[in-house]
């Protein structure tokens, strides 16, 4: 139980930290004029044009299709790299499996691409 | 080194076939007009799995205690006749799913390619799941189960219905796997280990600090809550009607057969294996108990919930809860009766399969598109216009009931006597009772169906044709038969399987 | 010939009963499955050919098995499963058929009488859009019915009694247009149920007490069933919860025991009365007729309706070790067999007097078996079979020729309508003549036979109690019995004569009864329409009249096959070798024998005055004395045409019951579950829904909100200590010791304290403690444990070591040490302890008595003279306490 003693001393830490700073910027906030809240003041500092149009655009979900084909294959490429990091002790046995894996992964791309999800406009 | 190929067999057969099938759906050219997918990968399915399944009995034949590669995949996979024997029921579940999905999906203009592959690898992850020896595949194979299972569930695209469910059930059950994958942890934390039998081993070694015990005994509450989730035992069941209403009655057949099945084959596995010690298992502070009031509160409250349901298929969801609930009483016998109360469990499993499937397959074969069969109104007098179609269904659910001489009585009748044997007569009785509740609502279909005539002008069900779903309702018909008149054969194959877990 | 068949076929492994049951149920396989598109032809080939070959097959089973009286020949199929016995054995239960006298006997029936109605139906159903479904369901009850009859152990029996009730079921609504019709069936469903459930109680309590199913073990071990079984009290009411007053209001002086053969034999006999229609379960029987004539001859009158008394007359072994259950079964059959007989004379529908006759009959098989005459209730379903079976064809195809005429279902069966058809259904009257002297009992057809048989056994025999406890009825309730059949006998000839005369003498009255008349709706029969001239009845086609002519023949002669009085009775050698066991119990005084010939007039008399007194009724004078006492009493005679109104006194009694209990459960649902419960969760709900405001509406998070709440509830059960022990008292009696058990748990320690002790006793890993009692004692332990989460938990356990003391010092009322105080309880103690002193002198004493004897043995044997037990020497007595008895 002790070794976890630090992560949770860490969480109290982040809390403290996170609640100190917020605390801190809703007081700083307060402090000038102390007027009360007004149209400009609640506006975005700098943040580019103002807003134009309806605020819940709803994107079109090829983008999702393509992030989520995108997540998945990054996903499974990550694995490749601790195989990297140990290919050499893993030896033949270590090329077939990562060649099976890898097999697979093309198999999931020709069906991705047969079903036209890569392209953007069918 | 190839030899674990061997062992490995149906895990293959169903994947590679899953596979094939999955680009042989992309690449077909179709025409417009012309049949849809389902022709060929219903067939395809099937014949998938069903290889699958054979492949499993050849092992079996074999004995996997002959494959020398066994023991290479071990623990992650444990190839014993527990596993085989779970690949057979899992393999029997999924191809019957295919068969009905077969005549469904064409009749209810859902006919797409989708559904066998997802389908398939569905069912190889329950397979993973039902041979997991270590943490890491269990979680493996409850993922790549679930994650085919929440599409399966939503694949009604045009229904709200559908969605809600699917929605539901996503978010429930990465609820649920969180908790057995925090449980996990903490056991490995507890322990230093993340095989089931290396984690019994260290609790019951007795070496561990008080501290590591606290552990273990919340982990095994999160695992607990985990597994119950999947089982849908009452109160982790409140997912259980909308999935199953909202999916396509194919997939809901195969969630509550074979989801289930590989639930309580996992359930069996941690139980026996990671938290078979006397401590985890005693009556006082153990599972034993916490799984006795939950096999008491399934049972009674599904049944309760079940009698007040006007929709058929809503109806046959939480008997399939209460049906859990029944198992989990031959959990609980586990403790004096380990032998014995696993073959029972074995043994209804394989009887719940077919009669289950075969009841859902039947109520498919009395609706057909417009004309769905969905209330207990819409099959009055069914029995008179279309026999044979209400003749499958009152067999399916006599057996559901426990009528003699069919599957469901003997599976009932052993699951009691392992209870009776290990000492838990109050929950033998509770059972019993409950089936009498049960057998009001099962047999309340049969009254419409035969004895009573629709109302005039109200809309009624009119059957659909379709060969693969006789072909399902004739499977299940001759297994429902076939486990009534010769359950003995199957019960020492069911026990064989269960000895081989311990 | 023969003993080729006994070669190809031993008797342990007799294939040909597969062959016997398999063709029927392949029969309706095909025609259930395919029966629409092979058409009627194919179908009724099919229909045919099955039965066919299965007649054939019973015929060489049946001339196997009388070959050799007594012989049986046994099919296994496979093991089916097993259950566990009452001494902890397991009890196997095969998928088994056999065949001996007296299931031979029956399959000839079933097949033969089977086949003809099967032809006959082909005529009959020759219309009718079900055809292929009537030959599937026909053919299902044929399968259903062997498997009853052959059935080797009760299980598989019990699977053809319920087949025959499905098939039966599915017959009786066949015309499920009908409303009516489909309520017969479901009043035949539920009826069954009643007798089902004495079924199934019959065989739970064979399998505990004699620890087998099968006829053949059962009949062994059959002296079991002369355990005394107490009803009641189950158990000692003051252990109980209940209050003591209530137990001891409950508790009677002595408890209610019966013999297990009484209880199992009126188990049995409820499933009898169920399905063989006796009083008070015969309601449904009549209703039944709404089914197809066919049916009701086969189903309702030929085969499935003796299934009670062939199952008492298989079971005949239990039923004679309790005469009382006999003489249930006796009286029952015996006002049966009068009461149904009265209500069959004011029915004006002919299928309704035909069914009231059955329910009659099958209460004279009740009496024959009742009275120990198993042969003579068997050969009576016999007779039973042709006549009626008879009768009812020839009612179907009067009806037959009727609704050609009339086109109502109901006014075509109605005799008031009928009248003079002998002139146009010349076959028909003739069969149907014959069959009413044989039902009659007139001499030498064959009802004469079985019914005399019967009566004259009722009268004369009686059962030898197995031992000297058992009840037996006292000697004139025979002779009672003997007269009350021979009224049901008058009455049988009067109201089947009074049908005869109505339907086929007289003037034809079908005339007038052209109300429903539709001339173009039946096309083909080429009579001239009109409202007066309506097609004349017309006799029926060959495949109808084949079967009734066989039939009428075997109603002639069939008394032969069984004619005791005149010693021709080559039937009985096959049947009484079953009933040998059961018989030896019988007894038939030999006095008695010179009783037959006048016993036998008596009965003919009784078919003779039944028969001149419906011909002067209903001939000479034209019923006008039936008219005349129906005006006279008004009131009876309509009660009598209403059937006694039992089926209204069930309605307002067990019905409104039923629905009354239905009614406050409705009202409880509403109320309670509704009302409270279900308001109560939706303003939980609706309360949580409150408080998840800030969240989206939708019920996930209720679902959520339950998972939670049952990992919070599991966690909070394994979190917290349990102090909970395995009491075993196994030593208690003998030794004093008490061990304790402590459930063990994840990093739990324990601790064992007496009250004695103070709280500072430490926590230890010592999961058991054990204590040793005093006779009298009583002790307090408690477990204490510690779990991983450092919480305690403690359980108090009170010991106490029990003995039967006098409740005061010298007192003679006994009393339970342990229920006594603190104070009583050191008395006891006291007590105890001075007798066991004196136990301990007794047995001294003992001791040295045998000493004296010992050495004159020894001295004896030097000589060389063995004494095995000397002469005179006391017993040795065994003291209740520990140590060796003596032994010389």
């Amino acid at each position: 139980m002790e070794r976890y003693l630090p992560i949770l001393l860490l969480f109290f830490v982040a809390a403290v930290v996170a609640g100190v700073i917020y605390a801190v910027a809703i007081f700083v906030g307060r402090i000038p004029k102390g007027g009360p809240v007004n149209l400009d003041k609640e506006r975005p500092f700098e943040c580019g044009n103002p807003s134009d149009g309806a605020s819940t655009l709803r994107p079109t979900v090829k983008f999702y299709l393509t992030a989520l084909v995108f997540v998945v294959f990054d996903i499974e490429a990550v694995m490749i790299y601790p195989w990297a990091v140990k290919f050499s002790a893993l030896g033949w046995n270590g090329v077939a499996t990562m060649g099976s894996f890898i097999a697979l992964l093309v198999v999931a791309l020709v069906y991705v691409w047969r079903k036209g999800a890569l392209e953007w406009e069918k | 080194m190839s030899s674990f190929l061997v062992a490995l067999a149906p895990l293959l057969v169903v994947g590679l076939g899953g596979l094939l099938l999955m680009l042989g759906e992309a690449f077909a050219h179709r025409e417009r007009g012309g049949s849809g997918p389902s022709a060929d990968l219903a067939i395809g399915s099937f014949v998938t799995l069903a290889a699958g399944a054979v492949v499993a009995f050849s092992l079996w034949l074999v004995g996997p205690e002959n494959l020398g590669g066994a023991a290479g995949v071990a623990p992650f996979l444990i190839i014993d006749r527990f596993t085989l024997f779970f690949d057979i029921v899992l393999c029997v579940g999924g191809a019957l799913a295919a068969l009905l999905a077969g005549g469904y999906l064409p009749e209810h203009k859902l006919d797409r390619g989708e559904f066998y592959p997802l389908l398939i690898f569905s069912t190889l992850g329950a397979m993973v799941l039902a041979s997991a020896g270590d943490l890491l595949s269990l979680f493996i194979g409850l993922e790549t189960m679930s994650l085919g299972v929440y599409a399966l569930v939503g694949f009604r695209r045009g229904s709200a219905r559908s969605a809600e469910g699917a929605v539901k059930y996503f978010l429930l059950g990465s609820f649920a796997a969180a908790l057995l994958l925090y449980g996990g942890a903490m056991l490995y934390g507890a322990t230093g280990h993340t095989d089931l039998a290396g984690i019994g081993a260290a609790l019951r070694g007795g070496t561990l600090t008080g501290a590591d015990y606290g552990l273990a005994i919340v982990a095994m509450v999160l695992v607990l809550a985990g597994l119950a989730f999947k089982v849908s035992a009452v109160p982790f069941h409140m997912w259980t009607p909308d999935a199953y209403e909202g999916a396509p009655t194919p997939a809901t057949s195969f969630m509550a057969v074979a989801v289930k099945s590989a639930a309580f084959a996992t359930l069996l596995r941690v139980l026996v294996s990671a938290f078979g010690d006397p401590a985890s298992m005693s009556w006082g502070t153990g599972w034993p108990p916490v799984v006795a009031l939950l096999a008491v509160m399934t049972m009674t409250v599904a049944n309760l919930v079940a009698g007040r349901q006007e929709s058929v298929k809503r109806m046959l969801a939480y008997s399939s809860i209460a049906h859990a609930g029944y198992l989990l009483v031959a959990v609980v016998a586990l403790m004096t009766q380990p032998g014995i109360a696993q073959g029972s469990i074995l043994f209804y499993l394989l009887a719940y399969t077919v009669s289950t499937a075969g009841a859902f397959g039947a109520l498919i074969l009395c609706g057909s598109r417009g004309k769905e069969a969905v209330s207990y109104e819409d099959l009055a007098g069914i029995g008179h216009r279309h026999p044979v179609a209400a003749a499958a269904f009152a067999l399916f659910l006599l057996s559901l009931t426990g009528v003699p001489p069919t599957a469901g009585f003997f599976a009932k009748l052993y699951v009691v006597r392992a209870a009776i044997g290990g000492g838990f007569l109050p929950l033998a009785i509770l059972l019993l009772l409950n089936s009498v509740v049960a057998a009001y609502y099962y047999l309340r279909v049969l009254v419409y169906m035969y004895m009573r005539e629709p109302a005039p002008g109200a809309p009624v069900a009119a059957p659909m044709r379709s060969g693969y779903v006789t072909a399902a309702l004739l499977i299940c018909a001759a297994g429902v038969m076939l486990l009534g008149l010769w359950p003995t054969r199957s019960l020492e194959l069911a026990i064989d399987a269960a000895l081989a877990a311990r | 010939m023969l003993s080729t068949i006994k070669q190809q076929f031993p008797a342990t492994n007799f294939a040909l009963l597969a062959l016997i049951l398999l063709m029927p149920a392949l029969g309706a396989l095909i025609n259930g499955l395919f029966g629409k598109r092979m058409g009627k032809d194919a179908v009724r080939l099919t229909a045919l050919a099955s039965i066919g070959g299965s007649f054939l097959a019973s015929l060489v089973t049946f001339i196997v098995v009388a070959s050799e009286p007594g012989s049986r020949v046994t099919w296994t199929a496979w093991r089916w499963f097993s259950v566990t016995g009452r001494m902890r054995q397991d009890v196997g239960i095969d998928l088994a058929f056999s065949a001996d006298g007296l299931s031979a006997t029956m399959l000839l029936i079933v097949t033969g009488v089977g086949f003809l109605i099967h032809l006959y139906s082909t005529g009959y159903m020759a219309k009718d859009k079900g055809f292929h479904r009537f030959f599937a369901y026909l053919n299902l009850f044929i399968f259903a019915m062997l498997t009853l009859v052959l059935g080797d152990n009760m299980a598989v029996m019990f699977i053809g009694w319920e087949g025959v009730g499905l098939a039966s079921y599915l017959l009786i609504g066949f015309w499920y247009e009908d409303e009516k019709k489909a309520a017969a069936g479901k009043k035949a469903f539920i009826v069954n149920r009643i007798g089902d459930f004495g079924l199934i109680m019959a065989m739970v309590l064979l399998v505990w007490y004699s620890g087998s199913l099968r006829f053949e073990d059962m009949q062994q071990r059959s002296s079991g069933l002369l355990t005394q079984v107490t009803l009641w009290p189950v158990t000692d009411l003051h252990q109980t919860i209940m209050p003591h007053w209530l137990a001891s209001a409950l508790t009677p002086a002595s408890p209610w025991r019966v013999s297990a053969a009484t209880l199992i034999g009126i188990f049995l006999f409820l499933g009898c009365a169920g399905k063989s229609a006796q009083i008070p379960l015969y309601v449904w029987l009549p209703d039944a007729m709404a089914g197809p004539t066919p049916v009701s001859a086969l189903i309702h009158a030929a085969t499935m309706v003796t299934a009670g008394v062939y199952l008492v007359a298989r079971t005949s072994f239990v039923f004679v070790l309790s005469p009382a259950a006999l003489t249930i079964v006796q009286t029952t059959g015996a006002l049966t067999a009068l009461f149904a007989a009265s209500i069959a004379f004011a029915q004006t529908d002919l299928k309704k007097v035909l069914a009231y006759s059955t329910v009659s009959q099958l209460g004279f098989m009740f009496i024959g078996v009742g009275s120990g005459a198993f042969g003579a209730g068997m050969f009576h379903v016999i007779t039973h079979a042709f006549f009626k079976g008879c009768l009812f064809l020839c009612a179907g195809s009067v009806i037959h020729a009727m609704h050609h005429r009339i086109h109502d279902d109901v006014a075509s069966q109605d005799m008031r309508n009928m009248g003079g058809l002998r002139r146009y259904l010349p076959l028909t009257h003739a069969t149907f003549l014959l069959s009413c002297i044989a039902i009659a009992g007139i001499p030498p057809l064959a009802g004469f036979w079985s019914k005399d048989e019967i009566l004259f056994r009722a009268f004369a025999s009686h059962i030898a109690p197995a031992t000297a406890a058992v009840w037996v009825p006292p000697v004139w309730w025979g002779k009672m019995i003997f007269f009350v059949g021979l009224t049901a006998a008058v009455c049988t000839a009067f109201y089947m004569f009074r049908a005869y005369f109505l339907t086929f003498w007289g003037e034809f009255r079908g005339w007038r009864v052209v109300a429903n008349f539709r001339p173009k709706k039946h096309g083909g029969h080429g009579h001239g329409a009109g409202a007066l001239a309506g097609p004349p009845p017309h006799e029926s086609p060959g495949v109808m009249t084949v079967p009734l002519v066989i039939l009428a023949a075997l109603a002639v002669v069939g008394g032969f096959l069984y004619a005791e009085p005149i010693h021709v009775a080559p039937l009985a050698h096959v049947l009484e070798p079953v009933f040998q066991k059961a018989s030896q119990s019988v007894i038939v005084p030999e006095a008695a024998h010179g009783l037959v010939w006048p016993l036998m007039g008596a009965g003919v008399l009784a078919g003779v005055v039944g028969v001149a007194a419906a011909y002067y009724v209903y001939q000479v004078r034209g019923g006008a004395p039936a008219r005349a006492f129906a005006t006279s009493t008004g009131w009876f005679y309509r009660l009598v045409r209403d059937k006694w109104r039992i089926d209204e006194l069930y309605q307002h009694t067990i019905v409104a019951a039923t629905n009354a209990v239905a009614e406050t459960a409705a009202a409880f649902d509403r109320w309670v579950i509704d009302g409270i419960i279900a308001r109560l969760t939706a303003g939980t709900v609706a309360l949580g829904g409150a408080l998840l405001r800030a969240a989206h509406t939708g019920r996930v998070q209720v679902y959520a909100a339950s998972m939670v709440a049952g990992v919070v509830g599991v966690g909070w059960f394994l979190v917290r200590p349990h102090a909970d022990a395995l009491v075993d008292t196994s030593g208690l009696r003998a030794s004093g010791r008490v061990s304790l058990t402590a459930a063990s748990g994840h990093g739990y320690s324990y601790r064992w304290r007496t009250a004695d002790d103070d709280e500072s006793v430490a926590y230890g890993h010592d999961k058991s403690y054990a204590v040793d009692l005093e006779l009298c004692e009583k002790r307090t332990v408690y477990l204490g444990v510690k779990n991983a989460f450092n919480q305690a938990a403690e359980r108090k356990y009170d010991l106490c070591r029990d003995a039967n003391v006098p409740r005061a010092p010298g007192s003679q009322e006994a009393a339970a040490c342990c229920s006594l105080d603190d104070a009583g309880r050191e008395t006891a103690r006291e007590w105890v302890r001075s007798k066991l002193k004196e136990l301990d002198e007794t047995q001294k004493r003992l001791e040295e008595t045998k000493r004296a004897p010992e050495g004159l043995l020894k001295s004896l044997e030097q000589r060389g003279i063995k004494v095995e037990q000397l002469p005179g020497a006391p017993p040795a007595p065994q003291p209740p306490s520990q140590g060796p008895g003596g032994r010389p």
